[in-house]
């Protein structure tokens, strides 16, 4: 069985630091982790590995060269080949033309299953799995938190789906793309001591617009159907401290405080 | 060679059964110390577990323990509050006892005319020290640990308090103390102010990390306390350098604030959340007399004043005051860190202290965050690295570097794909440059590859410590001093 998982690598946005002077984010130290919900769909498809031997995983990523650690980790865990994608020209590239990027690659490989995330919590559209499906013809589902990893074969799977008020149980036909959530808790395993210096750069592989054959007219800002007309920096307000002692002033404080918020009546 | 059933019989004799523990949970615990407290709570140590867990009453008790595994060529672990940070506690021999302080637990004497007071090892930092304040007294002793951290690990770690620029560490403070040797022989020395009897014989005992001797009993200074004198002074300053030129205006003018320090921008930002502002803070508390606060005062604003240049602005000093009242961890802080660590595959971070003169800190300092940043094979995982100087002396100061990072290996390994790699860095920086790589967490076991190469040709004095007074090799095997077997299975 071949899986492939599509990830992304995403600012750690919980340790992000605000530059209240210049009222901007500090992005000199931003640190790049495997997006959370990519996590779980790349957990699910080692669990699949370890249950079926003769499986074999690609992880698959868009993303500039600065990423070959992250995907190299990858490897080091269990993956058997990594792909960056990694162009110049991609940059800028809106869900639209990432999609076309991925399915260009995809649509030259051979799978039994595309494993990706369902939010990502840099951009949070969820676009790029159900356009990927759209692309290739193949059915995709979100959000979902539970995968027989045992009972999965080329031909189907069984998962389960977390509505907000209900868990649905679903088989799908192979090849299809399931979307991981978050909320289903899969984990990655750990490198082992012995691998964690292994040279793996043999099972990566760097592909540009050409190897693609792709036109730049088709990706980044000019193959993009949307555009970005502006951002702005949310700015934070510094809150102002007071501070109460431990007795009955201080408590009647805060209880005002609660009740004034709403948190208590 | 004895098995350690017949053993315990024999212990039997003169220990009751609540002195013997052999509760398999108990003994896991007692297998290490805080070095690897994620492998620890993880449940996956790599150490063996000691036979039983022992706790003597007296110093006689002691003696006779001692003398029976010096006999028996078994492995004797001290123990006192468990909150060794560099593999003290941890065990590395198939047969050892951990010998545990917990029931000498009396304060022997309380004497506020002499300024002394006589504590047995298991008396808990925090209890002697809420006991001196109802007294107007205080012990001048405030380790982070104090909550839970005792006497007789105290004084064997050469432990150290934040207060110590004004207080002084613990060797500052032990007047007189008993200890016993893996012979048996129980040896007091006096309490007297000061003599010039030969060495003074209270530093063989002081550090010696439970590889000489066993401390059962330590008189230590107490002060005068002036709570109500206590000023508090913040800045924020632009970079570490600043910060250590400032404490050293404060010290070599002749001033004794009780804290002084100075945190790196990453490190401030994780300590001063509310008012950081991504820059490094300075900080100083004067305690004592009111004269010598107020003067002491005004000798920081003269510094700070002289080095205005690197100085952004000063912060408010309740913002300080309300900080340091809340920095000591408790119990519940070492539970609820164990918690998370199983919970979340993630821990609070590392540190690792030096010392060196005021010249060479900031030098180190910054050589070592190069090469962190650019020598570490898992650089990227690391989400914190910074330090602070808090320990300041005439000659010197110290530097904490403190570093966290995403643990993405087994818990079992992260001490060595992590921690070592970095502290090799700091401790090859530190001993190239003249300082010591131990400032007050001790050499332990995972520090004592470099035992050697920080004493050099003073080595030995301390070898030959260790052949006299322990020729059979039974305490605390592998701690200070180097043991190629056990350094080769765990560290390398």
């Amino acid at each position: 069985m071949k899986i492939i998982c599509i990830v992304k690598f995403v600012p750690d946005v919980d340790n992000i630091r605000y530059d209240f002077e210049n009222n901007a984010l500090d992005r000199s130290r931003v640190r790049l982790i495997l997006n959370p919900d990519d996590v779980c769909a790349v957990s699910v498809a080692f669990q699949i590995k370890d249950r079926n031997l003769d499986t074999s995983i690609e992880v698959v990523t868009m993303a500039p060269v600065s990423v070959k650690t992250y995907m190299e980790d990858l490897i080091r865990l269990g993956a058997d080949q990594a792909t960056i994608l990694c162009d110049k020209a991609f940059a800028g590239s809106d869900t639209y033309a990432t999609s076309k990027v991925l399915a260009a690659y995809l649509e030259k490989q051979s799978y039994d299953l595309i494993l990706t995330g369902t939010h990502a919590i840099d951009g949070d559209t969820s676009h790029i799995p159900a356009q990927v499906g759209a692309w290739l013809d193949l059915d995709q589902i979100s959000g979902v938190t539970w995968v027989d990893t045992e009972g999965i074969d080329k031909r189907k799977a069984y998962f389960k789906v977390d509505k907000e008020n209900e868990v649905i149980d679903f088989e799908v036909k192979l090849p299809a793309i399931l979307s991981l959530s978050r909320e289903s808790s899969y984990k990655l395993p750990y490198i082992k001591r012995t691998e964690i210096d292994r040279d793996v750069s043999q099972s990566l592989t760097f592909l540009n617009k050409e190897d693609l054959n792709i036109s730049e007219c088709e990706t980044g800002d000019y193959g993009s159907l949307t555009k970005v007309v502006a951002t702005h920096t949310r700015e934070y307000q510094k809150k102002e401290c007071h501070f109460v002692r431990a007795d009955e002033e201080g408590i009647e404080t805060i209880f005002r405080f609660l009740e004034h918020k709403g948190f208590i009546e | 060679m004895r098995s350690f059933e017949e053993i315990r019989e024999e212990m039997e004799k003169f220990l009751s059964l609540e002195q013997f523990n052999t509760n398999s949970e108990d003994l896991y615990d007692a297998s290490a110390d805080r070095y690897k407290k994620y492998a620890k709570a993880k449940g996956v140590l790599d150490v063996p577990c000691p036979l039983a867990i022992v706790y003597p009453k007296t110093a006689d008790e002691v003696s006779r323990i001692l003398q029976i595994c010096n006999e028996e060529r078994i492995n004797v672990i001290a123990r006192g509050g468990k909150t060794a940070t560099e593999g003290g506690l941890e065990n590395w021999c198939d047969r050892t006892l951990v010998l545990d302080a917990r029931f000498m637990d009396q304060i022997i004497k309380i004497d506020t005319y002499n300024s002394q007071a006589t504590v047995q090892a298991g008396v808990e930092l925090q209890r002697l020290e809420d006991e001196l304040r109802k007294l107007g007294y205080t012990t001048g002793h405030s380790p982070q640990s104090k909550p839970v951290a005792k006497y007789g690990g105290l004084v064997a770690t050469r432990s150290i308090g934040q207060f110590s620029t004004l207080y002084g560490g613990i060797e500052d403070m032990v007047v007189g103390l008993e200890c016993v040797f893996p012979d048996g022989h129980i040896a007091r020395i006096k309490n007297v102010p000061r003599r010039s009897g030969g060495p003074d014989i209270r530093h063989i005992v002081i550090g010696n990390e439970g590889t000489l001797c066993y401390i059962t009993e330590v008189t230590i200074k107490i002060f005068r306390y002036y709570p109500e004198n206590n000023q508090f002074f913040g800045y924020l300053v632009k970079d570490v350098e600043t910060g250590v030129k400032v404490l050293r205006e404060v010290i070599v003018n002749g001033f004794r604030p009780s804290v002084a320090r100075v945190y790196s921008e990453e490190d401030a930002a994780q300590h001063f959340y509310h008012f950081h502002e991504n820059k490094c803070v300075l900080l100083f508390m004067a305690e004592g007399p009111k004269g010598i606060v107020n003067a002491t005062g005004e000798a920081i604003e003269e510094a700070v004043e002289k080095f205005q240049e690197g100085v952004i602005k000063k912060v408010d000093s309740q913002l300080i005051q309300n900080w340091f009242e809340h920095l000591n961890w408790s119990q519940k802080d070492i539970d609820d860190e164990v918690e998370g660590m199983i919970a979340n595959d993630s821990h609070a971070g590392f540190t690792t202290e030096i010392s060196a003169d005021w010249e060479t800190i900031p030098q180190i300092y910054s050589r070592v965050i190069e090469r962190v940043r650019n020598e570490f094979h898992r650089a990227h995982d690391i989400t914190m690295l910074g330090g602070h100087s808090s320990h300041s002396y005439l000659n010197g100061t110290n530097m904490y570097f403190v570093y966290n990072y995403d643990i993405h290996c087994a818990p079992e390994d992260e001490m060595m794909v992590y921690h070592h790699p970095i502290q090799k860095i700091i401790v090859e920086e530190t001993i190239k440059a003249g300082g010591s790589m131990c400032h007050h967490h001790g050499i332990g076991k995972y520090r004592s590859e470099w035992t050697l190469d920080e004493h050099g040709t003073a080595y030995y004095i301390l070898e030959k410590l260790k052949k006299a007074y322990d020729p059979n090799d039974i305490m605390n095997y592998g701690t200070i001093f180097p043991k190629e077997d056990g350094i080769k299975k765990y560290i390398k």
